[in-house]
């Protein structure tokens, strides 16, 4: 149906103008008459019960206007989870105890922030310390120090296990008897954190009316609006979160945040605007950072390299509540079982609570940490049976058309040709294994990995609405409740918008993210934006065609099916002169239908006929039908006198479905590559006790224009863009950030023969590997 | 402690002047944000780390965060405001747009500021210039490998360079 004018095209962004000239507003920009300074109270104990808070002294503090502890709430808790197996678990502001150094226990509201601070030094609070565990294994044990009581359905005398997530696909025992070769490895991965630019914010306006205005800087208004109201207990028509620009995200800004509910509060309570925003040592120190995990892996192999049983297990260090810790755990399941054929493959996932602060989502949310172990595993099992990395992994890569343990079909699948192209383009075969760069002081290597991710699985809110508004001069409105966090959300639907109704991307204007003007959307986490809002976005344009097309056809006197729609215009194909513009066919519209001004409705779920998202405890039920495949290979350079490593290519063979707008695709395995760098070589949030030892980026490293890697790409497309049609692009926000990881642990082998079995790549691992230490 | 002693200033920002009083501690980046509603100029940390808060200081690249308002007297002032004056945008804005060098945006306009200081100074310049300019200018979102690439276009489009 006709060429492609808009998507798949390299198209500047919408906000970009905005962004460039520094005109874009974001919640931390927001400036509003009489707003008041928030400021966060935390816990100087890793676990302690709260015996008293005195603020009277605090209260005294000219300029302070209110301050709140546990006992101003409602005592509502909420959870990253909130599920009958697992229900809330934390509560806004500490209750009787506190969990973790830094967890939230009064907040203050003040003119200025120089009085906010005097009045937090000024709070007394007395606790009665409590023993307190931070290692995940350790706070399993029986008799460790109960920071929660253990999950009622997990009895295996086990201590603080938040969830846990059980899979049996095929038979495991008799897989590996019918083994060739079988190893076992564990593996374990260090705490890292997002290092989105933009801080934690949060502006809260509770109006005379009633209502609550929000902007606070997250991935979706949404969910930000239901936790909101629930823990405030406010219906949710009295709040709206409104939209602002977001600074960055990488999943660290999903769920609700104590600062956003005292922010709301405390503006409840003094009849002003309030913003809190974070500090950076805050963030380092108290805020959610990504999940480490400690992965067994054992895997049965037949000689020729083909997988027949393959047995996890996975625990997470949730923190001091369940965070998505019992999400981690369902997950990697899924990285296991997506990429490889394993006819028989069990998996146990633990999620661990601790005394340390509390861990969500970050960008691949478990993908980099269990590549990396299957992945390493792999390369050593090649090795044994003298198979080439390629070899193996082609051997047991699905294909379209295949079915997953979960009942999922990946349907189109382009990891083989992923493998065939990555390996032509780098001269893998050549490369890899060879002499030459092996000598001297330093030494080169290449490695491989391969990863799936998958997009838009069921969670609240579960679908996306959009509306396409006719306007009377034939341009758009495009209303989507999609937050743009810099991953062009709103550039690539107003594509698709373009594209099904042949209007130039300056005509149409977008209007986002507000709870209150929009239809609902699921937010841009799980990977699920181009696929779900894309999508709806499609199917509401596609209904403002139609009726522009059934308004043309009783005008021009012609067939519906005889229409075809370009530049603003409906034309009767073959015939040149018989044609209506948008702007007619709006009047026409108004003027023949009672008023109708033309408005187009879309609507898109994952699994639509599935009523729930998958069981986390049995990973049973449906996921998506949208599986993105990449294999990633990683040219390192190792200096065997200082241990360090440089990453010399990066090179990444995509499926990601079909490329709505290449540029942005481009940006987003650049951006992972470079996460991934930060991964393997320089960034570690180093804890000790639960305390953050380096709160800032002087001392936690994240690449600079210094680190930048040279990144290249291979487009292997499997789907194709009709206008009209159902399509299953896939995603491309998460799924390089973990291929590559195990591909520069497996160079670096190639390299020096160094097995690195955690992560990071420090000098100190791999002299140790040399022997050049001890 | 609250400081109410103020001093009476006048800035020259973007070639406006404007006149205010401002207390000994206060940041220039916190007049030029809260005071005077100019928040282009992003704070991603507060401490000098990110390079979000670049402004120009009588043409230098300067962390506005850790400059004192007081110290600024006398002296010119740009900002990410005072770039696309009648609209019109800079090359170094315009190949960020068009190169793809911006995400989530948070770090744009201190790296705008830095790459127009540099090709200012230095209109043709290396990767090894470019690095230096930007190494203490940290985003999340991009890998820096666009943003690379727009400031080397940009140069090419430079007006000192014809």
């Amino acid at each position: 149906m006709g060429d492609l004018d808009y998507v798949g095209k390299r198209i500047l962004r919408k906000d970009g103008p905005e962004k460039v000239t520094g005109k874009a507003i974001y919640s931390v920009d927001i400036q509003l008459r009489g707003k008041l300074v928030g400021r966060i109270l935390r816990s100087p104990h890793a676990h302690a019960r709260i015996l008293n808070i005195d603020t009277r002294r605090a209260l005294q503090v000219p300029g302070v206007k209110s301050i709140i502890t546990a006992k101003d709430t409602l005592g509502i808790k909420h959870g990253f989870v909130e599920t009958p197996r697992y229900p809330a678990d934390q509560y806004p502001l500490a209750m009787d105890k506190v969990r973790f150094v830094g967890e939230e226990v009064a907040a203050v509201a003040a003119t200025d922030r120089y009085a906010a601070d005097e009045a937090l030094d000024l709070i007394e609070v007395e606790y009665e310390v409590l023993p307190a565990v931070f290692d995940p294994e350790e706070a399993m044990l029986s008799g460790a120090p109960e920071i929660h009581p253990t999950h009622p359905k997990v009895n295996e005398g086990l201590s603080n296990i938040g969830g846990k997530t059980t899979s049996v696909w095929g038979d495991v025992e008799a897989g590996f008897k019918e083994a060739d070769y079988i190893r076992e490895d564990r593996f374990e991965s260090h705490l890292r954190t997002h290092g989105y630019l933009e801080p934690q914010a949060t502006v809260a306006s509770f109006e005379s009316d009633g209502k609550l205005n929000v902007w606070t800087s997250s991935q979706g208004p949404f969910i930000k609006r239901a936790k909101l109201a629930k823990t405030l207990g406010l219906p949710q028509s009295s709040v709206r979160v409104k939209k602002a620009y977001v600074g960055g995200a990488f999943g660290g800004k999903i769920d609700l945040f104590s600062h956003e509910f005292c922010a709301a509060l405390l503006s409840m309570k003094t009849s002003r605007p309030v913003e809190i925003i974070a500090t950076r040592e805050e963030i380092f120190t108290a805020y959610r950072h990504g999940q480490p995990l400690i992965v067994t892996v054992k895997t049965g192999v037949k000689k020729d390299g083909t997988i027949v049983a393959q047995q996890l297990k996975t625990i997470n260090n949730s923190g001091a509540y369940r965070g998505s810790g019992v999400v981690v755990i369902f997950l990697a399941w899924g990285f296991t079982m997506a990429p490889y054929r394993v006819p028989n493959l069990k998996y146990d996932g633990y999620s661990v609570y601790t005394n340390n602060p509390i861990r969500t989502p970050q960008r691949g949310h478990g993908a980099p940490q269990l590549r990396f172990a299957v992945e390493s595993q792999l390369d050593m099992i090649a090795e044994e049976l003298g198979l080439d990395p390629m070899e193996i992994r082609l051997k047991n890569a699905r294909e379209s058309g295949e079915m997953l343990p979960n009942g999922d079909n990946v349907h189109n699948c382009g990891l083989k040709d992923c493998l065939l192209d990555i390996a032509k383009h780098t001269d893998f075969k050549n490369k890899f294994g060879s002499k030459q760069g092996k000598s001297g002081r330093f030494r080169k290597g290449i490695g491989v990995g391969v990863s799936s991710y998958f997009g838009g699985s069921l969670i609240y809110p579960n679908s996306s609405s959009v509306l396409v508004k006719m306007n009377d001069d034939g341009s758009v409105t495009l209303l989507t409740g999609a937050m743009d966090i810099g991953q062009g959300a709103e550039t690539i639907l107003s594509q698709i918008v373009a594209e099904e109704l042949k209007i130039p991307m300056e005509e149409i204007q977008v209007v986002a993210a507000d709870t209150e003007t929009t239809p609902v959307d699921i937010g841009s986490w799980i990977s699920g934006n181009a696929y779900v809002c894309g999508n709806a976005a499609r199917v509401a344009a596609g209904d403002v065609r139609e009726k522009l097309k059934a308004l043309a056809a009783r005008e021009l006197e012609a067939d519906t099916r005889d229409l075809v729609v370009k530049d603003k215009r409906v034309h009767v194909k073959g015939s040149p002169d018989r044609s209506l513009s948008y702007a007619h066919l709006v009047a026409l519209s108004i003027q023949k239908h009672r008023g109708d001004p033309i408005i187009g409705n879309g609507h898109w779920r994952t699994m639509r006929d599935e009523p729930t998202h998958p069981s986390l405890a049995s990973t049973k039920g449906r996921w998506t039908e949208n599986y993105a495949f990449d294999a990633q290979t990683a040219e390192v350079e190792v200096d065997t006198e200082t241990g360090k490593v440089k990453l010399l290519k990066a090179v990444t063979a995509h499926d990601c479905g079909f490329p709505i707008n290449p540029m942005l695709v481009e940006g987003q395995i650049d951006g992972q590559i470079s996460m991934a760098l930060g991964h393997a070589f320089l960034e570690e949030v180093m804890m000790e006790e639960g305390r953050t030892l380096n709160p800032s980026w002087l001392d936690y490293r994240m690449p600079s224009i210094r680190d930048m890697a040279n990144s290249e790409y291979i487009d292997i497309i499997t789907e194709k863009y009709r206008i009209g049609k159902p399509y299953r692009t896939k995603e491309v926000g998460e799924g390089y950030v973990s291929a590559i990881l195990a591909a520069i642990a497996n160079a670096i082998y190639d390299a020096v023969g160094v097995r690195l079995f955690s992560t990071p790549f420090t000098p100190e691992k791999i002299l140790r590997g040399l022997g050049k230490i001890k | 402690m609250s400081t109410n002693q103020k001093q009476l200033l006048e800035l020259s920002i973007n070639g406006e002047s404007y006149e205010l009083a401002v207390a000994c501690q206060e940041t220039l980046l916190e007049v030029l944000r809260n005071r005077l509603g100019l928040t282009g100029t992003k704070e991603g940390c507060g401490t000098g780390e990110c390079g979000s808060c670049t402004v120009l200081l009588e043409g230098e690249p300067v962390l506005a965060c850790l400059l004192l308002a007081l110290d600024c007297e006398n002296k010119q002032i740009e900002t990410i405001e005072g770039q696309s004056l009648e609209g019109r945008m800079t090359p170094v804005q315009e190949a960020f747009l068009e190169k793809g060098a911006v995400q989530c945006g948070f770090c744009t306009p201190g790296m705008v500021m830095a790459s127009t200081a540099l090709l200012k100074r230095n209109p043709d310049p290396n990767e090894e210039d470019i690095m230096e300019s930007l190494e203490g200018h940290l985003c999340r979102c991009t890998g820096y490998n666009k943003i690379m690439e727009s400031v080397q276009h940009a140069a090419k489009s430079y007006p000192e360079k014809s």
